[in-house]
Parts: C-alpha cells; sequence; structure tokens
C-alpha cells in the first residue's frame, strides 16, 4: 500500500505549472465519466444518483495535469481545473455561486503558479470583462481564450463553405447572439467576405453600435431582437449564443442553411427543424504536437470524434503558454479585431494547432474518426439536454 | 423575556412531531462528542509536555461540557437523549484513534480528531443549527463554531508537520483516510444498508431528515466538502484529495 500512497502523493507535490484550463462538465454523463477514471476502474462506478448528490459539494481543484507538445519543439506544462457547476446549474439563478466557484477554481491555478489561465466554457462566459472579480495574482495571467475560438469559427464556416461548395462571398450571414465577444468578433472577421450580414442578439444598443462599426467599413448590415425575423434569409449562420431551445429559434432558417453552433454547451442538432440544414460544432481545434494528461483522462476530458481535439478557449493558453507569451491576450468585452485573431491562429499554427476535423451531434463531417471515440454518450444518465457530444475541452 | 420565548418556541415545534428525529440526531451529536472527550483524555495520558496534557485535558473537558449541552437540548424538547460509543461505526473511529495512541503517534491523533472527526461535526452541527428550531438551533451552532476553533488550533502543529516532510505527512494522511474516513463515509451513506447504527432509538433516523428540513445526503456533501476543504488548508494537492474522497464508498 505504501508504493500506492507514494504514486498517489508524489505525481502532483511539485506544481510547476506554465498554464492552467478551468472547465466544468458539460453533461452528467461527463461528470460521470471524470469520477469513474478518478475512483479507479477497480471499484464499482458510483451511481447516477449519488454523483448528482455529492458533485455540488465538490469544491474547485485541479483534476489532473496536461503536458502538451509543439511541432516547434516546445513543451508545456498544465493543469486542468474543475470549478464543478453541475451540468443542470448553468441558468442565471445560479450565477453567483456559479462565480464563486469559477473565483475558487481561479485561486487554484493561481496557488499553483500558473503562469496563463484559459477559461473555459461558462467560465468565461461569467468572468468575460470582469476579470477584477478573480482573485489577487502575482505572476498569473487570465485569459477567456475567445480569440482563437473565433478564429476556429471563422475557419470552419469557410471550410463548410468549401464542402459544400458553397461562395461565402454570395451569402447572408447571420450570427445569433452578435454582440457578445464571440459573437462581435466573428462579426468583424467575415463581415468584409460575406454579401450581407444580419445580425441577432438582445441589446439593442450594443447592436446598434456594433452594426455602425460594421456600416462604417462598407458592409451592408441589419439588426434584429427578434430571431425569426430574418433567420430565413440567412444561408449561413453562426449560434454563438448558448439557446435554451435553440432548434425552436432556427426553425425558419433555409433549409439548406450551413449552421454552425459555436455556443457553450453545444446544443445544436439536426433534428425535424433543421432538416436539411449543415450543423457543425465550432470553435474546435486540434493540437498535433501531442497531449497528455495524468491521470489519464484521454476520451473523458475531451469527448470529440477526433483525437486531442480542444476547445479554441483552452487552446489559447495552451498555444501562448508554448509560445512562452504569458498576457491576457483575451480580455473580453468584445474587442476581438480581425488582426488579433490572425495573430492568434499564426502562434497556434506555429505550435501544431489548427481547425479540427468538421463534426456535429451525429459524428463526423469528415474522415479520420478516432477509434476512441465510441459515442458513449448514449448511454444514460439521467435528463440530457440534447443529443451532443460534450465536452469540457 | 425573549429567551422564555425561545425556548418555548424551540419546545413547541420540536415537540409536535419532529422529536424523535431530533432525538436521534442529538444522541448521535452526544455520542461523538462523548467519543471525542474519550479521544482526548486518552491523548493526554500519551502526553509528556505538562502544557500538552494540560491542552489535552482542556479539549476533553469541552467535548464533555458539548454533550451535556446536547442532553440540556434534548431535556428542553422532552427527550431523554441516550448515547453509545460502543455502537459499531463510532467504536470503529475510537479504535482507529486508539491504533494511534497505542504508536504513540501525536500526530496521527490529530489527524484523526481534528481534520476527519471535526471536519464531520462542524459541518454537519452547522447545518443542523440552520435548521433546528430555538435554542436547539442556536447549541448547534455554538458548538459547530468551538468545534472549528479547534481545527484551527491543529492546523498550525499540522502545517509545521508537514513542512518537515509533505511526503511522509501525506502518506499518513492518507493511511488514516482510508480507515477513518471509510468508516465516515458508511456512517454518511444516504441510508445504512449494514443494518442498524446502534444508535437511533428505533429505525434509522435518515429517512425522516426531510421533515426537518435536513437530508443525509446534504449532511454527507458538506461534511466531505469540509473535509476537502480542511485537507486544502493543510497544502496537500487538491487533485490528491480528490481522488481520495471519490474512492470512498457510497
Amino acid at each position: 500500500m505504501g508504493d500506492a500512497v507514494a504514486r498517489v502523493t508524489t505525481r502532483a507535490r511539485t506544481i510547476d505549472a506554465d498554464f492552467a484550463l478551468i472547465g466544468h462538465q458539460e453533461s452528467w454523463r461527463a461528470a460521470a465519466d471524470v469520477l469513474a477514471v478518478l475512483r479507479g476502474r477497480q471499484r464499482t462506478p458510483l451511481p447516477d444518483d449519488e454523483i448528482k448528490d455529492i458533485l455540488p459539494w465538490i469544491p474547485p481543484r485541479a483534476v489532473c495535469h496536461v503536458d502538451v507538445g509543439s511541432l516547434a519543439g516546445t513543451k508545456a506544462r498544465g493543469l486542468y481545473i474543475d470549478s464543478f457547476i453541475p451540468p443542470d446549474r448553468l441558468e442565471a439563478a445560479y450565477v453567483h455561486e456559479n462565480i464563486a466557484r469559477v473565483r475558487g477554481a481561479a485561486a487554484c491555478a493561481i496557488k499553483a503558479g500558473a503562469k496563463i489561465v484559459s477559461l473555459g466554457g461558462f467560465s468565461s462566459i461569467l468572468i468575460e470583462g470582469n476579470f477584477d472579480q478573480l482573485p489577487e495574482r502575482r505572476g498569473t495571467v487570465f485569459t477567456t481564450g475567445n480569440t482563437l475560438t473565433v478564429a476556429f469559427i471563422v475557419q470552419g464556416i469557410q471550410k463548410m463553405c468549401a464542402m459544400e461548395g458553397r461562395n461565402l462571398r454570395r451569402s447572408t450571414l447571420l450570427i445569433v447572439g452578435a454582440t457578445g465577444d464571440v459573437g462581435s468578433g466573428c462579426a468583424r472577421c467575415l463581415a468584409p467576405i460575406v454579401k450581407r450580414v444580419l445580425l441577432s442578439a438582445r441589446n439593442v444598443e450594443r447592436l446598434s453600435r456594433l452594426a455602425a462599426e460594421l456600416q462604417d467599413d462598407g458592409v451592408q448590415v441589419e439588426v434584429a431582437t427578434d430571431l425569426q425575423q430574418f433567420s430565413a434569409e440567412a444561408d449561413v449562420v453562426i449560434c454563438a449564443a448558448s439557446l435554451a431551445s435553440p432548434s425552436l429559434l432556427l426553425g425558419r432558417i433555409a433549409p439548406d442553411a450551413i449552421v454552425c453552433d459555436a455556443g457553450y454547451p453545444k446544443n445544436l442538432s439536426p433534428t425535424a427543424e433543421m432538416l436539411d440544414a449543415k450543423v457543425f460544432f465550432g470553435g474546435l481545434g486540434q493540437i498535433t504536437g501531442g497531449m497528455k494528461f495524468t491521470p489519464d483522462f484521454h476520451g473523458v476530458l475531451n469527448r470529440h470524434p477526433f483525437p486531442d481535439v480542444v476547445h479554441g478557449c483552452l487552446l489559447e493558453g495552451m498555444a501562448l503558454a508554448l509560445e512562452h507569451r504569458f498576457e491576457p491576450f483575451s480580455q473580453g468585452r468584445g474587442f476581438i479585431t480581425e488582426e488579433r485573431v490572425d495573430e492568434i491562429e499564426t502562434i497556434a499554427a506555429r505550435h501544431g494547432i489548427y481547425l479540427a476535423p468538421l463534426y456535429n451531434a451525429d459524428g463526423p463531417l469528415e474522415d479520420g474518426l478516432d477509434d476512441r471515440w465510441n459515442g458513449r454518450e448514449d448511454e444514460p444518465i439521467g435528463e440530457r439536454p440534447s443529443r451532443t457530444v460534450e465536452s469540457s475541452f | 423575556m425573549e429567551s422564555l420565548i425561545g425556548v418555548n418556541c424551540s419546545a413547541i415545534e420540536c415537540s409536535s412531531t419532529g422529536a424523535p428525529i431530533w432525538r436521534d440526531i442529538l444522541a448521535q451529536a452526544m455520542t461523538g462528542e462523548l467519543l471525542a472527550a474519550m479521544n482526548y483524555t486518552s491523548l493526554s495520558e500519551m502526553c509528556e509536555d505538562p502544557a500538552e496534557i494540560a491542552d489535552a485535558l482542556e479539549h476533553a473537558q469541552g467535548e464533555q461540557g458539548h454533550a451535556a449541552a446536547f442532553a440540556a437540548e434534548g431535556r428542553k424538547i422532552g427527550v431523554d437523549v441516550t448515547n453509545n460509543v460502543d455502537a459499531k461505526h463510532w467504536k470503529r473511529l475510537r479504535d482507529a484513534f486508539l491504533r494511534c495512541i497505542t504508536e504513540r503517534d501525536f500526530i496521527g491523533c490529530l489527524i484523526v480528531q481534528e481534520i476527519m472527526l471535526e471536519s464531520f461535526a462542524v459541518a454537519s452541527y452547522s447545518r443542523v443549527g440552520k435548521v433546528a428550531p430555538g435554542s436547539l438551533g442556536g447549541t448547534f451552532a455554538r458548538i459547530a463554531a468551538e468545534e472549528e476553533d479547534h481545527v484551527d488550533h491543529a492546523m498550525a502543529i499540522l502545517r509545521a508537520e508537514r513542512a518537515r516532510d509533505a511526503q511522509r505527512f501525506d502518506d499518513k494522511v492518507y493511511r488514516l483516510h482510508l480507515d477513518v474516513m471509510t468508516t465516515l463515509a458508511q456512517m454518511l451513506a444516504k441510508e445504512c444498508k449494514d443494518g442498524h447504527c446502534e444508535v437511533c432509538h428505533a429505525s434509522c433516523v435518515k429517512p425522516s431528515l426531510f421533515e426537518v428540513s435536513l437530508s443525509a445526503a446534504d449532511l454527507r456533501g458538506a461534511s466531505l466538502q469540509q473535509y476537502l476543504k480542511t485537507l486544502d488548508m493543510l497544502g496537500i494537492p487538491g487533485e490528491v484529495t480528490l481522488r481520495w474522497v471519490t474512492q470512498l464508498p457510497v
């Protein structure tokens, strides 16, 4: 037993983290798999009801170490820190509780000496533009990671159009959640290369401001707070808001529209409402220089149909760590520009981080299926918000 | 006048439907306090430094005072609070502590009593304190705060010990965790699957806890959270302690 104890304790003692990734599980199924790994294969997995009872009480903490490599030959060490936001508590009613959890996770990252911290998934939505809500830190910077997310969304749209034989320059682009950090970044990058832009969001003032900015550059822009007002006119859609019932809201889009699910959690699927729509999950990248989890969470934290696929927001922290650029590259508040997107794209590519192969809830849209992806999302655990491939990475 | 109203309210609210539930909750708490008093007395017998002996005896006296306070709360609501330090789970916890005594392991004693048992006490008393009516709630809340002070006191000693040899310290905590926390996890399970706990007056109190706005799941969750936070304060890596806790029986 002594050896086992030593193994458990020694690995984590000397933390020297270049980066930390803060995330949480998107579904109870994903949470169950994480706890199953921690519990060990030799023990009976925790029953679903026990997981739902226990998880909300777990304080934010590191779950595993992450080692990544670059094609340029550099390496970086990091930590994945889970805020343990329960998958069914993402609504506004839990915002204060969830901010406290993200703060707790940030404190873990600071304590571990992480030089750069990516705020993954909902963590970034909670903290976006309010970095002053994070604990005091010395030598640790935070990034929302949204700039690289935007880069991969834009690349994904271009790739999907090419795959479908569409001419993006003749397209009408609809951005849902257009005034957010990711939505506005996508608008700035794609507006110059499409025919017409439709912006949808809840805040009229911010919509008007973004529209004016784009119009100053000669772009044809229309805005609406009611999504259904012009969703039928778009043939390319970026859904950058995590809509409660996106399928219903997007029920009127053109039947063969290209739809990028850029929200978090991913919850669009090519269902009856969008029978012929070409839906893909956007904002995902692939790290080709190698990624290793200790303990081995491969295929558990990154539940994608292709190997080493990670959300762009987390990859941004890894790319900056590999580049030794420990700076708060993305700070929220809608300041993502084409120039910054180009810059992070270049940095990421230098280290072998590229757009991930495209896929959606039904599976891959191109070749290269990872054998490790075994479709476990079909296993039952509680209620699932939609058919999707969940991942905290 | 105010205190009289408080006592009356407490008696009425507790004696109506919840009295049998409060009796069992008080019995568990009283048993835990008496066991803690026995542990500190044993510790005092092991110590050689007069200051440490006095400290341990003072703690023992404090825990006896807590037990007496719980008994008094029972009388206020008209129930006789019994205790059973030989009940199966509690006896296993006592035996684990006595093994540390036998090994003359002062640090081990502190880890068992102050980190593991007190985490359980602080978290569960705090939650009971929030929902129990009148002076009953006040007593649980007060004792929770006093137990937290004990933890703070021990923390300084344990941190200093860990600073000397973190590997050895963490290994010791893990070994004691396997022993003590496994028993506590069985006690805290949502249902007592392995028979009567030998403390509850009649059938298991857990299924009835909802009647007084408590739940076995919440008490367990709060206790494990407190335990993890206490281990964090000691400096043991969070990813390590998370694994320890997820491996406990449910």
